[in-house]
């Protein structure tokens, strides 16, 4: 398990990338995050809708309501051009901060 | 199930009533039940369940310190009310109580005017004066008349407290004021429980004369009900302008009916 604490500054890249493909809501989100870290990371409630307050407020995306499964009113998630351009940015950033972190590990 | 809305109304419990934050709590508990029940499908126990949800709630400062902002911004807005927009809300409306009263009293010294202009004639007082057809149309002209008359009071009373309606949309009652204000409230509880006592007893009492009137004479001629009407007429009068003068002291202290939800 990852703690939290490492990976923050990466949260919003996580959810921007699974919006990627297309719109979303909370649970499935959080759940396909934590599947594709096979199961390593999991992002809890409050992180992900604080994330989700933050890149709305950026405009980096944009909500709306849908009928869920129960008929309960969900909210969706959809990426912005503003979210497509600010996810590009932070891959490019952390290419540049995997090299750099790099070259502070050794095996021992 | 229970538990998890518990857990999340207590988590919610502090913090400030907002579209946005009943938007939040909404999904989050959305998030929380989906997560329950494939966790239980998975086999998991209902405790098991329970406890795995609650531990990847998360942190509820997390969410806070992203909100922040928008909290203080809210609190800010609210504009701090002035001394002579106060006591202007008030003075209008103790006078719209006033008017309303006095409407709501025409409404019914109508009917009972129609009453008695029909009894005087059947009875001969109006001999020479009215016939009992005459006396019958009058009364329904003066019915309407006072009926306009009221509707008219009503209409103006709605206009006069329309420059205070923006108060509905909250407002902050600097301390100095509230204390006034909440001294004056204290010193009026008992002249509105004399008025209320007062109105009440008046509805009780005001069968009275009828029953009075067909206990004298047989054939009950319709005083007693013009009796009843009147005295129902100052009641309705009482409740509405001491309780309009009321309910602008429990708005402005935001008491009672207006206490702000936390």
């Amino acid at each position: 398990m990852i703690s939290s604490d490492v990976i923050r500054g990466y949260n919003d890249t996580f959810i921007l990338y699974m919006l990627l493909d297309g719109e979303s809501y909370g649970y499935e989100i959080a759940k396909n995050i934590r599947k594709l870290s096979d199961e390593k990371y999991i992002m809890k409630e409050t992180t992900l809708y604080s994330a989700f307050t933050r890149l709305e407020k950026n405009g980096y995306i944009s909500s709306f309501y849908k009928d869920g499964t129960l008929g309960k009113r969900r909210t969706y998630y959809r990426i912005t051009p503003e979210g497509l351009a600010y996810y590009h940015e932070k891959c490019a950033e952390w290419l540049i901060t995997q090299e750099v972190v790099n070259k502070f590990i050794k095996e021992l | 199930m229970d538990t998890i809305n518990s857990y999340l109304n207590n988590m919610f419990a502090a913090l400030p009533k907002t579209v946005q934050m009943e938007g939040i709590k909404q999904d989050l508990l959305a998030s929380m039940e989906e997560k329950y029940h494939e966790l239980k499908e998975e086999g998991k126990t209902e405790n098991e369940a329970i406890g795995i949800v609650i531990s990847e709630f998360g942190n509820i400062d997390e969410l806070m310190e992203e909100l922040e902002i928008t909290v203080e911004d809210e609190e800010n807005n609210l504009s701090a009310l002035a001394p002579e927009d106060t006591w202007g809300y008030m003075v209008a409306k103790k006078k719209a109580g006033f008017m309303i009263g006095i409407g709501g009293m025409l409404c019914l010294i109508g009917p009972a005017l129609l009453i008695l202009l029909v009894v005087l004639a059947e009875t001969g007082f109006l001999q020479g004066i009215l016939s009992e057809d005459a006396a019958g149309i009058l009364g329904v002209v003066a019915l309407l008349i006072l009926v306009a008359l009221a509707v008219g009071l009503f209409i103006f009373s709605g206009m006069m407290l329309e420059k205070y309606k923006y108060l509905n949309k909250g407002f902050n009652l600097p301390q100095h004021l509230r204390s006034e204000i909440q001294q004056r409230s204290s010193a009026y509880a008992s002249t509105y429980n004399l008025s209320l006592v007062m109105g009440v007893c008046l509805c009780v009492l005001s069968p009275v004369p009828v029953i009075a009137e067909s206990l004298i004479n047989n054939d009950s001629s319709g005083y007693g009900a013009v009796l009843l009407l009147a005295m129902i007429a100052v009641a309705v009068f009482l409740f509405i302008y001491y309780g309009n003068i009321k309910e602008s002291f429990s708005f402005l202290l935001k008491e009672g009916e207006y206490t702000r939800e936390k």
